[in-house]
């Protein structure tokens, strides 16, 4: 993975299930019902006094090897050079064997069977504007930028300790 | 192609004037659109944040939504619905023009009409009813659907007019309102940039912000990374209660015990703020009295909270500085009053009021403009110079059976807005009995809901982006007026142009001038609080004034109850239950909600698990249940319940089960089995439709919650003050009992 690589970071100390990202996803992008970019999951987890849910939205992560643009036959599925995934619908052929390479699920097919999925907004990008999702996040868990710049936003939040994991 | 007719009646404004800007760019599937105007409005519904909005508007339609930037609490963030307004308001679904029932009720099959065969009816049937029973037969149904206050002030101007019965109260939290106002007089709540910034810890109770106040997030995490802890009391394992460091889980309906049981630790302990008390209170004694049975180990009994946690929980209370929010949820039992007394002298004893670091939040006055004081209802409401008839007052939180019971004259006429009443009120089957014995209910919807299956009138209402509206928030402090940003579609109508239009039409044409717009109505109820031109599009949001929110409330030591101090002991509160039927004890004293395992052990030999339903982030109520990216996002309608609960019933993940009590049933709901609930307890979420499966109003019972009896009066009443006789639905205590289907 470069130092460049974009990544859609989630924090999820901070993200407590809203799932505001996943309609402000569709206006965005204009999607009806059907295609998905990203979809918050809810898991379980803990016992005893200390059960709770943890919350974890689920975009394309924008992998630094994407498993997805090695298993594209028509070379529909590229790596930008700031890592963002896209997909070209002039060469996509609705073959889903993206959707089987990918650990996440991500690929969706709407109604045209091509694919789709998340771009990380990446015109918003161009245009020094953050990403649809990561612009409306209440509880700003969602993050956009390299790996350094994500690590400055973190340190700032917890690098002192004060902020805990949950538990007295 | 269906053609849409314009109505010559309706006021035409250029809209152009409150555009933030325009031509303005906004990004759209990847690409900037232009979009020719920009408003800035905020979100009405029944929600703590009231957020600021940005509507963009292409060929007066709204293409997108974003948050306000500007706002100080909602910072340009928007919650699910919010976003979701977009598909909700271009809808091919609504509402589109008058429509007249041709079928049984409940069959939902209408002819459309013009908006002069609609008004003709209603007049018709009005008058009708009028000369038959007498005004007082007609009543308007309203609630917080569209949450602003404009158009019930301008339809409250009609029914005064013309001497209708007249709704008053609350189904969701005037129980805990005036519980706390018993206590403290006047209720503020402190601006949330300020207690993030000092408390030590936050003591949240009741409330799933995740789902219902998704702003305050920013502010707990804050307050998280200067070293806060949140206690969270919720019998659900909620978003929020994930993030905290200690979550409380009591057996529904025993948040007062709880409170009573932290009482009790902290005195016997000699944790509370001794100064506070004896400046600032009165009858500690008594308090003092009432708490002494309420032993850790009894406490641990009736809430089934370890007594370990709660001691632990007490003495941070005690010991820091600790801020106070509580919800809504704790009160939706028939002891709700007393359950939020209990908070509020918990609070009172922890000294957590009029500092930076520690307020007791409940609700804001602001949340009930019309009863502060805030906005000068009258104005609006009793027009000068008009004979205004006494009438009689029906409180909402009964008004299905003062439909049923209402005799002399009975209710015959219902006009309905901005509410469902058969989806929201408790027990279905009894409501639509009430509805079906009307001779005339008309809706306004934007959709074709449980309600207009009903109705004998569909009218066809605006989106609130599409009407102007007052609605101060009841959470935080700052303000934005409602604007219309485009202009409605089909032959859609703002709900109060509807009301001035019936009003004219039923011979009060000089107190409905045609000139007047939303904004004057907005000018004549709170023009000498506030100003209005710097609350209004392209201005706004303000601060309310000192007067109305003061930045550290309670900060001068002053409580505007009758001692002028935190009433431990109401003597108040005693004297009003001289004068009507109900539970005014005095002191928080803490009993059983109606239903319940130790309060009706028979029934729940039968029902043995209590029902709780939470307001879920996807609906408002039951808005938005109906549109596909809702339905896509939330899936079939689930029940939660506990492992325990689901192999006694040799229930499995994913089953589809039955769930029922002697007022109804559910079938096919999906059980959903884990952590989130405790055994005996299950959780169905609120605001599904009944037509569509999902109604948890099919299990509910009629249990107005205190401190007055008002099922007593079968919700009809001569006299009511909503800060003295609350009520509020008993919504949580149901039991029921599940089945594999």
């Amino acid at each position: 993975m470069n130092d460049n690589q974009m990544i859609l970071y989630i924090d999820t100390r901070r993200c407590m299930g809203c799932r505001a990202c996943e309609t402000a996803c569709k206006l965005e992008n204009g999607l009806g019902a059907g295609p998905r970019f990203t979809m918050v999951t809810e898991v379980e987890s803990g016992s005893g006094l200390d059960e709770r849910l943890d919350f974890l939205p689920i975009p394309c992560q924008h992998c630094g090897d994407a498993p997805c643009v090695k298993a594209c036959p028509t070379g529909a599925l590229h790596k930008r050079p700031d890592g963002i995934v896209l997909g070209d619908d002039k060469k996509c052929i609705g073959c889903h064997e993206c959707l089987w390479a990918c650990p996440f699920g991500v690929p969706q097919f709407g109604a045209n069977g091509l694919m789709q999925k998340c771009t990380m907004c990446y015109q918003r990008l161009d245009a020094g504007q953050r990403p649809a999702c990561a612009q409306n996040c209440p509880a700003q868990a969602i993050l956009c930028g390299t790996a350094q710049e994500i690590s400055a936003i973190l340190r700032q939040r917890y690098a002192d300790g004060n902020f805990r994991r949950p538990g007295v | 192609m269906e053609q849409y007719h314009p109505i010559p009646w309706r006021k035409h404004e250029d809209l152009d004037k409150y555009a933030v800007a325009k031509n303005a760019p906004v990004w759209l599937e990847g690409r900037q659109v232009i979009a020719d105007r920009v408003v800035k409005t905020c979100c009405p519904h029944n929600c703590y944040d009231t957020c600021g909005e940005l509507a963009y508007i292409k060929d007066e339609k709204v293409i997108k939504l974003e948050g306000d930037p500007d706002h100080p609490i909602t910072q340009g963030h928007l919650c699910l619905k919010g976003c979701a307004n977009v598909q909700k308001i271009n809808s091919p679904d609504r509402v589109k023009y008058p429509m007249l029932r041709v079928g049984e009720r409940g069959e939902g099959k209408f002819k459309r009409i013009t908006w002069d065969e609609a008004l003709d009816w209603m007049v018709d049937k009005i008058q009708t009813i009028q000369r038959t029973y007498g005004s007082q037969a007609i009543l308007e149904y309203c609630y917080s659907g569209n949450r602003e206050h404009l158009a019930k002030a301008v339809a409250a101007r009609l029914w005064n007019l013309m001497g209708a019965s007249k709704l008053v109260g609350s189904f969701c939290l005037l129980s805990g309102a005036a519980g706390s106002f018993y206590s403290v007089g006047s209720q503020y709540t402190m601006d949330p940039q300020i207690w993030s910034e000092h408390c030590d810890t936050i003591f949240l109770v009741g409330r799933n912000c995740s789902a219902t106040n998704p702003h305050i997030y920013p502010f707990l995490y804050r307050a998280k990374e200067r070293g806060a802890k949140l206690i969270v009391v919720d019998p659900y394992a909620t978003g929020v209660a994930s993030k905290a460091d200690l979550h409380l889980r009591p057996r529904p309906g025993t948040d007062g015990a709880m409170a009573l049981g932290m009482i009790h630790w902290i005195l016997k302990n000699g944790l509370e703020d001794k100064e506070f008390i004896e400046k600032h209170t009165v009858g500690i004694d008594a308090l003092r009295q009432l708490v002494a049975e309420w032993t850790p180990e009894y406490t641990q009994r009736v809430t089934t909270i370890p007594k370990a946690q709660l001691i632990q929980a007490a003495e941070l209370l005690a010991t820091t500085n600790t801020h106070f929010e509580t919800g809504y949820g704790q009160q939706r039992y028939t002891n709700g009053h007393q359950v939020q007394r209990a908070l509020a002298c918990l609070a009172a004893v922890c000294g957590s009021f009029g500092k930076p670091e520690a307020n007791y939040d409940c609700i804001s006055g602001m949340g009930f403009p019309n009863i502060t004081g805030y906005a000068h209802w009258s104005k609006v409401t009793n027009p000068e110079g008009a004979q205004i008839p006494k009438t009689r007052l029906v409180n909402i939180a009964a008004v299905a059976t003062a439909i049923h019971e209402a005799k002399d004259p009975p209710i015959k006429g219902v006009i309905s807005y901005r509410g469902g009443l058969i989806s929201q009120q408790p027990d279905v089957d009894y409501t639509i009995e009430a509805v079906k014995s009307l001779d005339m209910f008309v809706t306004i919807e934007q959709f074709m809901t449980d309600d207009t299956d009903y109705a004998d009138l569909v009218l066809p209402a605006c989106h609130y982006l599409e009407q102007y509206g007052l609605h101060p928030s009841y959470w935080h402090n700052y303000h934005q007026i409602l604007v219309p940003v485009c202009q409605p579609p089909y032959e859609c109508v703002p709900d109060l142009e509807i009301f001035e239009e019936l009003g004219r039409r039923l011979g009060y044409g000089e107190y409905f001038p045609r000139e007047r717009t939303g904004l004057d109505y907005v000018r004549m109820l709170i023009g000498e609080e506030c100003d209005v031109d710097a609350a209004v599009s392209p201005n706004g949001p303000v601060r309310h004034s000192e007067k109305w929110c003061p930045t550290i409330p309670y900060q001068d030591g002053k409580f505007d109850t009758p001692s002028g101090k935190v009433e431990l002991y109401s003597a108040q509160m005693a004297q009003r239950g001289q004068q009507f039927p109900g539970e005014f004890c005095p002191v928080p004293k803490f009993f059983e909600p109606a239903e319940s395992t130790y309060a009706t052990p028979e029934l729940a030999k039968k029902y043995p698990l209590n029902v709780i339903s939470q307001h879920p982030a996807f609906r408002t109520h039951s808005q938005y249940y109906n549109l596909p990216w809702i339905k896509e996002m939330e899936g079939p309608a689930k029940v939660f319940l506990s492992r325990k609960d689901a192999q006694d019933r040799k229930i499995k993940d994913g089953d589809r089960v039955r769930i029922f009590n002697d007022r109804g049933e559910l079938r096919n709901i999906i059980a959903k089995v884990g952590i989130r609930v405790r055994p005996g307890v299950v959780e169905l979420s609120s605001g599904m439709w009944v037509k569509l499966g999902g109604s948890v109003n099919k299990l509910t019972g009629v249990y107005p919650a205190g401190p007055r009896d008002i099922l007593s009066e079968n919700g009809i009443l001569s006299e009511y003050q909503p800060l003295l006789d609350g009520n509020t639905g008993g919504y949580f205590n149901t039991l029921v009992q599940i089945e594999k289907m």
